[in-house]
């Protein structure tokens, strides 16, 4: 066979694919960035919020100014991926200088793997200078050690339609039998009362954990951590309560999203939803406002204390940063009011630091009331016990919520009382 | 397995043309080193990213492995799988989803590429049927969750034609939420099936359909006993595809359930899953995938030898 001169042969074509797949090959093993340190003055953080990047930039700007580093942020969209990635390039050097996870046993779980910083003097230090509260502290330790402190601190409150609730007359309820009759009167002019997603996702959590904690707070400390069972009085009350709810129509399908919110308020079609305060940044990025979006807590059943439920997820220093001790230093100044305010007036959200107020107004009315009524404070169900227990009891909720009878509620709580007892078991021997 | 068939084969038959007592002539050296070296890239691939994973899989899979430390447990990670019910209910669904898409998108693709192959608007109608199999799996999961969830595409359909009692939670109730994505993917596939089998309708030599027409052969007759049988190699082609495809069913899934409610429309893949992005048990995830892999091969290997197996002669 003769070729024409310039005729690209398939040899040279192979000849050139596999230089090019060799080249490639042996980039790859060359060190990339993430195996060293990143341009003077600038701590790594790994999160998996794409969406916090601009909140980092405001938060730095301030860190600049009162230690001289900035925060360089990259994120992993996917949560399961992020979670994956985090476990393994913590062992080695290729771990950012900071990470974002979540607090309780889920930073519990990677702690006991000895891959994360002891924060003990962090902490002091910003409970000394009044930036926190102490009694978050606990949902960052393991075994008397603080390995992280908090990134954000969102509430689980109540979101409604200030327009629906003019309109139909009701006033923001006080009493828990005040929110029942809300939720009545706005079945019945024809809106949803409660948007309440979860048949298949971590929602499922909301309502069970708020309805036990707003019955007896000190029970679902005990249920979350081993100390009663599933089966007690409390979560059975909890459960026929959430059914006969449903019973009267007071909740929307359980495959709803929790998206739908802004375009229901555009058809004034929605009422309530209980959710975590982070969603009002999704609120205003839509172009909601204080106008038309109220909070409010969920007030306790019968006479006990009032207790809110906490969400905190947790900025943690991996003993392998490469700017281990600048990497300390941003978590030590994160606190500060400085610095929380300008996050905060990113995020649009509640702040660790009782002090720093978000910009927008949506939630501070919440968070003065928070200040004045100083509700005990329990940490989120999806953090309180150990994962693979609280994933799959989340599944049980789930499938309660899609089928809502009282037969069901009892197979329901059994389920999660097998799986509590198996998943203790394991947590404890490992 | 298919594409060695034609390669083992050729040296064979020049093998047995070969008498038996002459004495077996080896290639030199050069051109043997000059084969290895041409092997050698496709041989790296394949042992680096796939034997040497899988042989980790199996070897993980004997571990209580939580990512961080890990601790020999034979095979408790098997035996635990085998002993826990939501494992049954994910192979229930398994061999619902491979008995679906074989009746489905094989049954219907078959009967469209056949029935409008010789159509005059044929082609507009396979296009239209052609045309969702330009969708990524993504994105037919997302047009879907919109069509099936509660109130959504489908619910407002009905209840417009007045359909009110027929308005269901699609995706909510099982097995009715599998059934229908079995039926999403379908919609999905078929277009794949068509394709497949009017290239094989075309590479049927004309003058048997004529001889047969010419015998008074047509309808129903005409393709169960000429037409079909010709058809063979792109059935087996098609059928064994379509299984291994529905043992291996993800994304759909995950897209529109999630597995649940609970666990009730959850697959092996989801379960595989689970177990190891999710619950960070990288051991349990490990013996799901081992599981998975022998049902795929056996199940491949059994329909192919079965399938494949030469027409004595």
């Amino acid at each position: 066979m003769s070729h024409q001169p310039g005729e690209v042969t398939r040899r040279t074509l192979l000849a050139f694919g596999g230089a090019g797949l060799l080249s490639a090959a042996l980039a790859s093993c060359a060190r990339g960035t993430d195996t060293m340190p990143a341009a003077p003055g600038i701590v790594t953080l790994n999160s998996d919020n794409p969406t916090w990047g601009p909140g980092y930039d405001a938060a730095s700007d301030v860190l600049e100014q009162r230690m001289g580093y900035r925060i360089s942020s990259r994120s992993v969209a996917s949560v399961a991926n992020y979670q994956q990635i985090i476990r393994m390039t913590a062992q080695t050097d290729s771990s950012t200088d900071l990470i974002k996870w979540a607090n309780g046993y889920r930073l519990r779980d990677i702690a006991r793997a000895d891959i994360l910083t002891d924060l003990n003097d962090v902490w002091d230090h910003a409970i000394a200078k009044g930036w926190v509260d102490e009694g978050l502290r606990d949902s960052f330790a393991y075994e008397g050690k603080a390995y992280g402190v908090p990134l954000y601190k969102s509430y689980y409150a109540v979101f409604y339609s200030k327009q629906a609730f003019a309109d139909n007359g009701i006033e923001v309820p006080t009493t828990f039998d005040g929110v029942l009759d809300a939720a009545s009167r706005l079945r019945d002019a024809g809106i949803t009362p409660f948007l309440s997603p979860g048949a298949n996702t971590w929602e499922s959590q909301i309502w069970f954990m708020q309805l036990v904690a707003a019955i007896d707070p000190d029970y679902y400390q005990a249920v979350t951590t081993n100390g009663a069972s599933y089966q007690d009085e409390p979560a059975v009350q909890a459960m026929e309560m959430w059914a006969s709810m449903y019973a009267d129509g007071l909740f929307s399908a359980p495959d709803v999203t929790s998206n739908e919110l802004p375009g229901l308020v555009g058809d004034g079609a929605f009422g309530m939803m209980l959710y975590g305060t982070w969603f009002a940044n999704s609120l205003l990025a839509a172009g909601l406002t204080g106008d038309d979006i109220g909070f409010f807590r969920i007030p306790p059943i019968g006479s006990v204390d009032p207790a809110m439920v906490v969400e905190a997820g947790s900025l943690s220093v991996p003993v392998k940063a490469h700017r281990h001790d600048a990497a300390v230093e941003v978590t030590a100044n994160w606190l500060s009011e400085d610095v929380q305010t300008a996050w905060v007036g990113f995020l649009g959200d509640t702040s660790p630091n009782p002090q720093a107020l978000p910009a927008s107004d949506l939630v501070t009315d919440l968070a003065g009331e928070i200040a004045r009524v100083r509700p005990r404070e329990l940490i989120r169900y999806g953090e309180a016990s150990p994962t693979p227990l609280v994933e799959g009891n989340l599944q049980d909720l789930g499938s309660f919520m899609v089928n809502p009878s009282a037969a069901n509620a009892d197979a329901t709580l059994r389920s999660m009382q097998q799986r509590a007892e198996a998943e203790w078991k394991i947590w404890d021997a490992a | 397995m298919s594409l060695s068939q034609p390669v083992t084969s050729a040296p064979q038959a020049e093998l047995d043309a070969v008498p038996s007592k002459a004495p077996v002539r080896r290639a030199p050296f050069r051109s043997r080193a000059a084969a290895a070296g041409f092997l050698a890239p496709a041989v790296v691939l394949v042992v680096g990213l796939l034997m040497v994973p899988f042989a980790f899989t199996v070897y993980r899979s004997f571990f209580d492995d939580n990512g961080f430390t890990r601790t020999f447990t034979g095979f408790d990670n098997y035996t635990a799988l085998l002993t826990d019910e939501t494992f049954g209910q994910s192979l229930l669904n398994t061999l619902m989803w491979v008995v679906g898409t074989l009746v489905l998108p094989v049954g219907i693709g078959l009967a469209i590429a056949v029935g409008t192959w010789k159509l005059r608007l044929g082609a507009l109608a396979r296009f239209a049927i052609v045309l969702p199999y330009a969708i990524s799996g993504a994105a037919t999961a997302v047009v879907w969750t919109f069509m099936l969830s509660t109130d959504g595409g489908l619910d407002a359909m009905l209840r417009s034609v007045g359909l009110d009692g027929l308005v269901q939670q699609w995706l909510l109730q099982w097995p009715l939420n599998t059934v229908m994505m079995i039926i999403a993917t379908t919609w999905q596939a078929t277009g794949a099936c068509v394709i497949l089998f009017l290239v094989g309708l075309q590479s049927i030599p004309p003058n048997t359909l004529e001889a047969a027409q010419i015998d008074g052969a047509s309808g129903w007759r005409l393709f169960w006993n000429v037409t079909f049988p010709q058809l063979r190699p792109m059935t087996i082609v098609v059928v064994g595809i379509s299984i291994v495809g529905s043992l291996k069913v993800f994304d759909q899934v995950l897209l529109l359930t999630n597995g649940g409610p609970g666990t009730a429309s959850e697959t092996l893949a989801l379960t595989m899953y689970r177990e190891t992005f999710t619950l960070s048990r990288y051991g349990s995830g490990a013996a799901v995938a081992v599981f998975l892999t022998i049902v795929v091969v056996v199940a491949s290997y059994a329909y192919l030898r079965r399938q494949l197996r030469p027409e004595p002669k």
